[in-house]
């Protein structure tokens, strides 16, 4: 006969009382301390004036932009008359470098859709949160998926001769291999074998996002033509 | 040094609070910088400068009361004018200021129009809302068109202004030169009530074009139809020489050749028969509408039809002997009025055409005949070139809108203009380059080159530059409307008389037709009917200071009788009746009217009734007026000249009741000898 | 000087009308500190105590503070903006010139708010990009981090629709531009593309859905979601900090 518990937890939604937490144990698992805390301090005014600091040298940096140069301000609308080339807001000029390469479907519709569905999803995918090296585990099996999965994007990439887009997936590409080297015994090598998938992926969408977006403002011209930016 | 800087570094930046304070000031300051800057517009200095200038002088107290700091503003809803011009030209409205030469402080000159009612850009152009040197003159940054130079500044008036006011020659010019140099008959040009410019000129039309010339002249005129004719206003189109060749190739064979025959072209003319030519060519006053050029290269002649100086070199002597004969067979809408002359007076006139040649001209045109491909090639170039946009072409359609509309051209935005290097980055400087030399802006243009002195180019640019969106959009309450002429066709036999012999294009009724001979809208009531029937048959002048007079048209009995009655019954007055008496005409009238007109009235200054003694030649010759003119109309003639013909150069003497009778008697006497005064019998 | 200053401060802060104000009173101790976050309602989402770490530069660069902080500046520019506007075709621009040629101060206005609008943007971005790469997104934030995601297409959102309002031809075609993009959009695209428009065309309709959604609509949705975004940092434990080395170093791998 099993021996009985020595106390029963409920739940009580009784207001009056103070609710008292429990730690339960289940075998196989030790109590540990991840990491201890840090020292704390007040927010105000510690947290407060460092913070309003900041703001400060924010507000002053945009004062003296807003002194020194004017907002730009073309003639008055005109739906008769297209100026070339008619460009986005910088932020969407990425985008629209894209509908250069790619039918509108696929540059303005599935990409951006991509990216902010992949955005959400982020933090629910074990792999992320996990944080582990993305050649820990699997290491054969893995660089075979990912070999293939570069090959069909270079692929994809030239047939659409996409170079901007080229570059930095051959520069993230080639990191990751360098990564997956066995056995990395130098700081540099050790820091890059401990960087999970996710990493990779937003690194090479930030690089791309912002050679793209740089290409958009500065390097093109009159029907979406390459022209370096004393050109323009 | 370095301990003070250690310190002042704590004391500022120690920690974040002092931090903190230490920006929030230099965040205050930075702030303070942007109603400074606002302090230091462009336009402040000039208000101080006005200020000054006008405190040394002696109405300075009034300009100052007048005068406001600030931005100054003329605003007009209605015409969606805002303008801040007045900010810096602070003297534009003080009228004692005309004298100054400061800009931008000095007055503007006087105009037909209040400053206030429609500010400043509606006519200089440039960006009216912006109160900075740079954007209000040259609007680099804003879709209104920089400031117009001066010499087009009429084209503003024609935004508003449709009738042909005195004010604005250039514009008038200009509006005249689109209609008569067939410019809209490539472009079209609505003027800003609708109206489309109609041309005016009137190209042949080519169905005939081998009865009529060979396909030599062809080259020779396509080549350069400036060397032909000077005053030709076909444009050049600089063809090469194989494409003359293949369109000549195409126009002449294509029109079909006449059925029967030519009469065999006359002999060459002797001498004498040439002379007789010359002077039937004289009397027929063929040079009230031709041009001949003459040995010190001035034109002679009328400007109405075609140039004749090389017509020898141009028409074959069997299509002008037909031509001559009767212009209306071959062109129904021809200018050329119907003569009729004999078979003798034909010959005689063709002779002497023939005679008008240019060995030099034509002489290097050698061509074989052609083949098919040459043949359709040139169908290819004079569809491709816009020719049938003027031009009746047989197996070709009328080209409509060739080139493009033009209707708001004045507002070309100047990203749609093209400019060659070192040119003025401007509208009007493109339009005027457009019409000086239209194929230097770029290869492959149409446009053909047109023979234009500066003067019509900037007539033409101007009247252009009229073509703004504004005048579209303007109230039409302000449009100061044009006067279109309105088709006017005399009925029946008389009519159709009248169309053949081209009446209107010298003499006009109600203000239609031309301005060459007297206005015939009261005729009716001016004259007698036996002087009219007899001045049809044999024309003479009544003006003994001009040769020119009307042609002698042979009309016959019946002709002139159709014209005279349907004249004498139709063109009256309706003021009075012209068999209205007005004077018995005895002895003693006519005698206080002979003192009248000679002493009070000094007619004789411009009329003669005597030859002998009187020296007016500026008024039509009295002598005979008796038996010309009806008593009733010289009364009232003589009682009001300007309510009968408008323009007339006769006074208004404000003459009494009796004056004018006794003068009107003294008129009606004298009934002279026509034969007498006629520079012909 | 400074002594005397500081007593004058402190005078200020004792007296009945300072108090009735802010009820913190005048002490340096943590309670008193305690309650001038606690009892601000500005301050009160944030938490009395702060990790060290969390307020170092290092770790966030004050990229979320400095957002913040821009929204601030453009609410604030917006509104004398607001005055000075009228979302009417060409009216719009007119007050552009307007707010360029005649207003005092009105050129700097114009400025101040397009300038902070490109640094929100930016800073917008670069706060996520941040974000992500000190794995803040983990356990228990994945709601925030989505939050956040929400924030960030409101502020291009917010943007994009303030783009429009000067009505020049920068504005109109930036704005043709983008909302094709929409049309690309399969069944749905063009609908929505009508619907934001008010129209198959940019023109004075969506001229005046854009300001509704720029000045009333999106800003709104965005304090109530920058609000939520803040009770949630607080939430879930406050600003990551990231692990220490020593806990890092368990999962190398091979090491």
């Amino acid at each position: 006969m099993p021996e009985p518990p020595r106390f029963i937890a409920t739940l009580d939604s009784n207001s009056r009382r103070t609710p008292v937490r429990i730690a339960f144990l289940t075998r196989r698992t030790s109590p540990q301390v991840k990491v201890a805390d840090d020292d704390v301090v007040m927010t105000w005014p510690n947290g407060m004036f460092r913070a309003l600091v900041a703001i400060e040298l924010l507000v002053i940096a945009l004062i003296w932009l807003s002194v020194l140069w004017d907002a730009p301000l073309e003639a008055l609308a005109d739906p008769m008359q297209t100026p070339n080339p008619a460009k986005a807001p910088w932020y969407f000029l990425g985008l629209q470098e894209l509908l250069h390469y790619f039918p509108p479907i696929v540059a303005g519709v599935l990409i951006p859709g991509l990216v902010v569905m992949a955005l959400v999803v982020v933090p629910y995918f074990n792999i992320n949160v996990e944080a582990e090296g993305v050649w820990t585990k699997n290491r054969q099996m893995r660089l075979r998926v990912f070999v293939v999965t570069l090959f069909a994007m270079i692929a994809l990439l030239l047939a659409f001769k996409v170079y901007a887009v080229l570059a930095p997936t051959l520069l993230i590409g080639a990191a990751m291999l360098a990564a997956a080297r066995p056995h990395p015994n130098r700081r540099f090598a050790i820091w890059l074998a401990s960087k999970p998938l996710s990493y990779w992926i937003v690194t090479w969408f930030l690089i791309t996002a912002s050679v793209l977006t740089i290409i958009g403002t500065f390097f093109r011209g009159p029907g979406w033509a390459w022209v370096w930016p004393w050109e323009l | 040094m370095r301990k003070f800087l250690i310190k002042l570094r704590q004391t500022l930046f120690g920690d974040s609070a002092r931090a903190f304070g230490t920006l929030g000031i230099v965040m205050l300051l930075s702030m303070a910088v942007v109603p400074l800057r606002d302090q230091l517009r462009e336009w402040s200095p000039y208000q101080n400068q006005y200020l000054k200038m006008i405190g040394g002088r002696a109405d300075a107290v009034s300009l100052r009361r007048r005068f406001e700091s600030g931005i100054h503003q003329i605003y007009n809803p209605k015409l969606g004018v805002v303008d801040r011009c007045t900010t810096c030209h602070t003297g534009m409205q003080e009228a004692s200021l005309r004298n100054v030469s400061l800009q931008p402080l000095n007055a503007h000159p006087p105009i037909p129009h209040r400053l206030q009612d429609f500010g400043c850009v509606i006519c200089h152009r440039g960006q009216g809302a912006a109160t900075s040197v740079e954007e209000a003159h040259h609007s680099s940054r804003a879709s209104e068109q920089p400031m117009l130079p001066a010499r087009y500044v009429e084209s503003s008036c024609g935004q508003c202004h449709l009738d042909r006011s005195p004010g604005t020659p250039s514009l008038n010019t200009g509006r005249n030169l689109l209609a008569s140099y067939g410019c809209v008959r490539c472009h079209v040009v609505t003027l800003p009530d609708g109206a489309k410019i109609t041309p005016t000129d009137d190209p042949p039309e080519l169905t005939h074009i081998a009865e009529k010339t060979t396909r030599e002249w062809v080259y020779g005129w396509l080549k350069s139809p400036q060397s032909y004719s000077a005053t030709a206003t076909m444009p050049n189109y600089q063809f090469k020489d194989d494409e003359l060749r293949d369109i000549s190739a195409f126009l002449v064979p294509q029109s079909p050749t006449p059925a029967s025959a030519p009469p065999l072209a006359p002999a060459p003319p002797d001498a004498a028969t040439l002379q007789a030519g010359a002077s039937l060519y004289g009397e027929s006053f063929c040079a009230s509408c031709h041009a001949v050029q003459n040995a010190a290269g001035l034109m002679v002649g009328g400007n109405v039809g075609p140039e004749l100086t090389r017509i020898g070199m141009k028409a074959k002597p069997a299509w002008l002997a037909k031509w001559i004969g009767n212009p209306k067979v071959y062109d129904p809408g021809t200018e050329m009025p119907h003569y009729r002359f004999d078979e003798k007076q034909i010959a005689l006139i063709t002779g002497f055409l023939g005679s008008k040649t240019d060995s030099d001209w034509m002489s290097g045109i050698h061509l074989d005949a052609p083949t098919n491909q040459q043949i359709a090639r040139g169908k290819q170039l004079v569809s491709a070139s816009g020719c049938t946009s003027c031009h009746v072409i047989d197996g070709l359609p009328k080209s409509e809108n060739f080139a493009p509309e033009l209707t708001v051209v004045g507002s070309l935005p100047l990203v749609k203009a093209l400019f060659k290097p070192g040119m003025d980055h401007s509208l009007p400087a493109y339009i005027e380059a457009k019409i000086r030399e239209p194929r230097s802006l770029g290869p492959g243009l149409k446009m053909p080159q047109f023979s234009l002195s500066p003067a019509q180019v900037q007539a033409l640019t101007t009247a252009l530059l009229a073509q703004t969106d504004r005048a579209r959009t303007l109230p039409p309450s302000m449009r100061v409307a044009g006067v279109y002429p309105t088709p006017y066709e005399p009925a029946g036999e008389a009519g159709r008389l009248m169309r053949d012999l081209n009446c209107f294009t010298c003499h006009a009724i109600n203000g239609h037709g031309g301005d060459m001979a007297p206005d015939l809208t009261w005729e009716g009531t001016s004259v007698q009917r036996v002087w009219l029937f007899k001045f049809m048959k044999n024309p003479n002048t009544l003006r003994p200071a001009l040769i020119r007079r009307m042609p002698k048209f042979n009309l016959d009995d019946h002709e002139a009788n159709v014209i005279t009655d349907y004249l004498m019954t139709v063109y009256q007055t309706p003021a009075f009746d012209r068999d209205e008496t007005v004077t018995h005409a005895d002895k003693a009238e006519a005698e206080n009217g002979r003192q009248l007109f000679y002493s009070k009235y000094a007619c004789q200054s411009c009329h003669i009734v005597d030859p002998k003694q009187d020296k007016g030649y500026i008024g039509p010759t009295l002598t005979a007026v008796g038996s010309r003119m009806n008593a009733a109309w010289i009364f009232h003639w003589l009682k009001g000249p300007a309510a009968l013909r408008a323009r007339t150069l006769e006074p208004n003497w404000s003459m009494s009741d009796t004056d004018a009778r006794e003068l009107t008697a003294f008129l009606v006497a004298q009934k002279g000898q026509s034969a007498k005064m006629g520079n012909k019998p | 000087m400074m002594p005397a200053m500081e007593g004058y401060w402190n005078q200020l802060r004792r007296t009945r009308v300072w108090k009735s104000v802010f009820r913190s009173g005048t002490g340096t101790s943590n309670l008193h500190r305690s309650q001038v976050v606690q009892q601000s309602i500005f301050l009160h989402l944030l938490a009395v105590k702060v990790r060290k770490r969390a307020i170092s530069f290092r770790v966030t660069w004050y990229l979320g503070t400095l957002s913040t902080a821009t929204f601030a500046i453009l609410v604030i520019t917006g509104i004398p903006l607001m005055l000075y506007y009228h979302p009417s075709a060409p009216q719009a621009y007119a007050d552009m010139k307007d707010l360029q040629f005649v207003v005092t101060a009105g050129v700097f206005l114009r400025n101040l708010h397009r300038w902070s609008a490109h640094a929100m943007v930016l800073l917008v971005f670069a706060h996520m990009f941040k974000v992500f790469y000190r794995g803040a997104y983990r356990t228990p934030r994945e709601f925030n981090w989505v939050v956040g995601v929400i924030l960030l297409t409101l502020t291009l959102f917010l943007s994009y629709t303030g783009y429009l309002l000067p009505w020049d031809q920068l504005a109109f075609w930036a704005i043709t531009v983008g909302s094709n993009l929409l049309s690309a959009v399969p069944l749905v695209g063009e609908k929505v593309r009508f619907l934001m428009l008010g129209g198959h065309t940019v023109n004075a309709n969506a001229l005046l859905r854009f300001y509704v959604l720029h000045c009333v609509i999106l800003p709104a949705v965005a304090v109530m979601f920058l609000a939520i975004h803040f009770w949630r940092i607080r939430k879930d434990g406050g600003i990551h900090t990231g692990e220490l080395k020593a806990a890092v170093k368990e999962d190398i791998p091979h090491a």
